[in-house]
């Protein structure tokens, strides 16, 4: 195309520029610090003002971007990854309206927009980004068709809503080969680079465990994860869904065992019914993929540890799904060798005096094969003197002891860890496990879910000849000792005991869970899975591409002809006189397009006397409906049935 | 190198379309004639879209990739309307009053189309001039400025009508090539020696502004002599009048070629071109000799003046080669 002098922006294409700019910055914004994305709003704000006037020299707009840039990475802590990536994304775009002047520049920002929504899905896939996006997708596309209006010399002006119409009636056409592109486009199975992780984790369950940085975990209803059944449910006081094994202690934090990671996986033996269930795990960017206590197969994707805890081969960063079945160990790691041994009884020195002398006071009581006996001897005295609170100072130096002694109340974190404590310094192995306790049955869906504050820890002792034997410290606390629990603190049992919220709550999540099922979590398995029904499953990813070439033929026949109708009259008596002139146009007396309806009948009454008469009476009445006054009276349906039904004799 | 390969594509393009284009007006345009290619601005948006899919595709980020997908899918519905907005427009004539070599043509290019779907800000382009085209109920008109530097027959060449809309992402263009020639005048030289009165057969009738013949009186105008104005008229009326004579029938200006033989080729053609518009001015009756043809006239009024102006427009160049 010919180069021509730039093309200076209207009033018009500017708002709409900004405001698509501003649609699709405002999902992004949601996902940064909140710091960080009101500073963000504030660039944003400013340099929008700004563009009304003048444009920002060159040299300075290039000065504000390397220095928002660098506080954006000095808020990061100069680490890399994708929300850091994202917030630089969104404070470039929140420059990017200094340099607006042309409709280029507004096409620019428009094009660059539309990375925000996008960014944003990399960090969030929730239903209020997704809103959010597509609204910003919407605006932007909106403001493109301002700016080629602008561009042609003949902008009408029209409403937003008109606009914003043409552009969803464009979306809803293209619909079905994007949607069938979706479904049939082949996937790639594993990525071919990796995805970067963040550096500011979400809240949930780590590799670590911290006084006091539970809390935070247990505030949060959002679900973690959602399981449905085939066949046998396990009760409730047996959903222990196991996630990272803590062995190493230092005296404050509990964490991962190190230098663990050759060790062949433990040997077991199963006992009980076995449950077969899929676990829908939202995205947690780690590993760990929980199951129920103790997975009989590692699933695809995943590795199992020495632990048995199974670890994806990627972070999970979008809703995963899980096929696995469980069953209850009867022997768990019977053998444990010597240097796990050492680990699993390894104190740092100079701890919590008070509960290593107690444990060396129960180990002379019961003597060197009182194992069991000791373990009952810990659960009786919580039974009978602790309580559940989620009201507790910070610990000092010696945790466990001034829980043991001096408070006896405290929340999972606590128990569990002054437990393990107890346990190792009477000379049994013990290690924390972190996971999620319990689920609530979903009614809508019959499937169970399992919400970040159903986050717990509970003990895992080795005995003699049983192995591992799971120990929960805290569900041993007697009923009436639960004082402060999360359902108190945030109101939400009093709310969710109201009638009609629950329910409204549990729908709301099934819908969710649908659109996790059919939205978020179909990968290239599920894709191949498609092709099953349709007998192509053989045929792999060819079967896939012949399958998307063809539906997308119909989906572009669909288009055509949605778009070329709009060519159609909408008036249908028009349209079948239309049709009517076809017909005679077909015998080489088509009406000329400046020939008045009376006239054409006169011309091809001459011409075929035999359809002299019916044609005339048609084209009066035509003419009368159409041109003269109270022609309404007649019935416009009928007048176009007979029209239709005309054929030239 | 790359250039001299675009402008061969180029041409074979223009070659091939040539040859798929009907060669007269009307042109109805159809998906047979209508081409389709992504606007710079496209192809930013197709790289924009590429990069998200992969990404989205790469990551499994389903709700990334339904974003890319739907504005993928507005994109090709773009194209399409893009498309459908030439489809069925019909340029049923062009036209252009002539003007003066080295004035502007203001050429007028009709379209029209069946109503019912939306035409506006379509692009008329011709030898490199362009003009908007809205139809309002089925029909529009685009004027085209055409600089014109010669005498003799413009051929307008290849017209284009093309549309941006709805989205500025794909440009859908057509061609129409008019087979009506538009016509421009000599240019009239600036000044030069007045018209040759009295030369022609009215020379029996010599003009007396002292005279008797008086038709009327008008107003006195700017450059008039002092010997026309009629005084006493004047001090009734108040305000300064002139006497008008008519030119008595049969006074004939006879504008001939071979009166000049001072003057180069072109410059004949022009002083001609400049007495036959003095002549019409004067509202005299004139006539007019050219080498190889026929005298034109006497007589006057536009179609003789069309005719004069017409027949110098076209008169060969001076190597005998038309001009």
């Amino acid at each position: 195309m010919r180069r021509t002098e730039p093309l200076p922006l209207g009033r018009a294409g500017h708002a709409w520029s900004l405001a698509a700019a501003a649609a699709c910055l405002l999902p992004l914004l949601v996902q940064l610090p909140a710091a960080l994305a009101a500073g963000t709003l504030a660039v944003g704000l400013a340099t929008g003002a700004l563009s009304w006037r003048r444009r920002l020299p060159g040299g300075l707009s290039a000065l504000l971007a390397l220095a928002l840039a660098g506080i954006v990475l000095a808020t990061f802590g100069f680490r890399l990854g994708r929300d850091v990536a994202c917030a630089l994304l969104a404070v470039m775009l929140a420059l990017k309206p200094a340099e607006l002047a042309t409709v280029r520049d507004a096409r620019s920002l428009v094009g660059f927009a539309l990375f925000a929504p996008f960014s944003t899905f990399l960090l969030d896939q929730g239903p209020l980004s997704l809103l959010l996006g597509l609204l910003g997708a919407v605006l932007a596309l909106a403001a493109l068709l301002q700016l080629a209006e602008d561009e042609s010399g003949d902008a009408v002006p029209a409403t937003a809503r008109h606009r914003l119409q043409a552009v969803l009636r464009m979306v809803a056409i293209g619909l079905p080969l994007a949607l069938s592109a979706f479904w049939l486009f082949p996937r790639i199975a594993s990525p071919l680079w990796g995805v970067p992780e963040r550096v500011l984790a979400r809240p949930g369950l780590s590799d670590e465990m911290a006084p006091g940085e539970w809390l935070e975990m247990m505030n949060d209803d959002r679900p973690a994860l959602r399981v449905g059944f085939n066949g046998p449910v396990p009760p409730p006081h047996q959903m222990y869904w196991r996630g990272p094994v803590l062995l190493d202690f230092d005296g404050r934090t509990w964490r991962r065992a190190r230098r663990t990671g050759a060790l062949p996986a433990a040997t077991t033996t199963r006992t009980g019914e076995e449950w077969d269930y899929v676990v829908e795990i939202e995205p947690t960017e780690r590993r760990t993929v929980l199951a129920l206590e103790l997975p009989q197969a590692v699933p695809a994707g995943a590795r199992q540890s020495w632990d048995l805890v199974l670890e994806a081969d990627a972070p999970l960063t979008s809703v995963t799904r899980w096929h696995m079945q469980s069953r209850l160990p009867a022997s768990f790691e019977p053998e444990l060798s010597a240097q796990l041994r050492q680990q699993a009884l390894q104190l740092p020195h100079g701890f919590n005096p008070r509960t290593i002398a107690l444990a060396r006071q129960w180990r002379q009581a019961h003597g060197p094969d009182g194992d069991a006996a000791i373990v009952e001897r810990a659960m009786q005295m919580i039974r009978a003197e602790f309580g559940y609170t989620l009201s507790t100072p910070l610990p000092g130096r010696h945790s466990a002891d001034e829980f043991l002694f001096d408070w006896k109340q405290g929340f999972c974190e606590h128990f569990s860890s002054a437990f393990v404590i107890l346990m190792r310094a009477a000379g049994i192995p013990a290690r924390v496990v972190t996971g999620y306790a319990g689920g609530r049955r979903n009614a809508f869906g019959d499937y169970w879910i399992v919400r970040h504050e159903d986050a717990h820890a509970w003990a895992e002792v080795w005995l003699e000849g049983r192995g591992w034997v799971r120990v929960d410290p805290t569900a041993a606390v007697a009923p009436e000792r639960i004082y402060d629990t999360i359902d108190d603190r945030t109101g939400g049992g009093g709310l969710a005991r109201l009638p009609g919220i629950a329910p409204m709550r549990d729908l709301g999540d099934w819908l969710r869970r649908g659109w996790n099922d059919l939205v978020l979590g179909f990968n290239a398995a599920r894709q191949m899975a498609l092709l099953r029904p349709v007998g192509l499953d053989g045929a792999g990813a060819r079967g896939l591409v012949a399958l998307f070439a063809a539906s997308a033929c119909l989906a572009l026949g669909w288009m055509l002809w949605l778009t070329a109708r709009a060519e159609r009259s909408r008036d249908p008596v028009l349209r079948a006189w239309r049709r009517l002139g076809q017909r005679y146009a077909r015998l080489g007396l088509g009406r000329e397009p400046h020939e008045p309806a009376l006239q054409w009948v006169a011309r091809v009454g001459a011409a075929r006397p035999r359809d002299a008469a019916a044609l005339e009476a048609l084209g009066r009445r035509f003419a009368g409906l159409r041109y003269a006054p109270g022609g309404a009276a007649q019935d416009p349906r009928r007048l176009a049935r007979e029209l239709r039904r005309h054929r030239p004799a | 190198m790359a250039t001299s390969l675009r402008q061969r594509a180029r041409a074979r393009f223009d070659r091939w379309a040539r040859r798929r284009a009907p060669a007269t007006l009307p042109v109805r345009f159809d998906r047979h004639t209508i081409y389709v290619l992504p606007t710079r601005f496209g192809t930013f948006f197709v790289l924009v879209l590429l990069t998200m899919g992969l990404g989205a595709l790469n990551y499994n980020n389903n709700p990334a990739l339904l974003l890319c997908l739907a504005l993928a899918g507005a994109a090709v519905a773009s194209l399409l309307q893009a498309q459908l907005q030439l489809s069925g427009l019909e340029i049923h004539a062009i036209a252009a009053e002539p003007v003066p070599a080295g004035s502007v043509l203001r050429l007028r290019v009709h379209a029209r189309a069946a109503p019912g779907r939306v035409r506006r800000g379509l692009r008329v382009e011709c030898a490199g001039q362009a003009a908007p085209l809205s139809l309002e109920a089925g029909a529009g008109e685009a004027v085209l400025a055409l600089p014109t530097l010669r005498r003799g027959w413009l051929d307008p060449g290849r017209l284009t009508v093309s549309t941006t809309r709805p989205l500025g992402l794909a440009r859908a263009w057509t061609y129409a090539w008019a087979d009506t020639p538009l016509l421009v005048y000599p240019a009239p030289e600036p000044s030069g020696p007045p018209l040759p009165r009295g030369q022609g057969d009215g020379q029996q009738s010599h003009l007396d502004p002292a005279g008797d013949d008086v038709h009327h009186l008008r107003e006195w105008r700017h450059g008039d002599s002092r010997r026309v104005v009629a005084w006493k008229a004047s001090a009734r009326r108040d305000t300064l009048l002139v006497r008008e004579f008519e030119q008595p029938l049969g006074a004939n200006v006879a504008l001939d070629w071979r009166m000049l033989p001072g003057l180069d080729h072109e410059g004949r053609i022009r002083r001609l071109a400049r007495w036959v518009d003095e002549a019409e001015r004067g509202t005299l009756r004139y006539s007019l000799w050219l080498p190889g043809q026929a005298v034109t006239g006497p007589g006057s009024g536009p179609a003789h003046r069309h005719a004069c102006l017409r027949a110098l427009a076209l008169l060969p160049g001076e190597s005998g080669a038309p001009h």
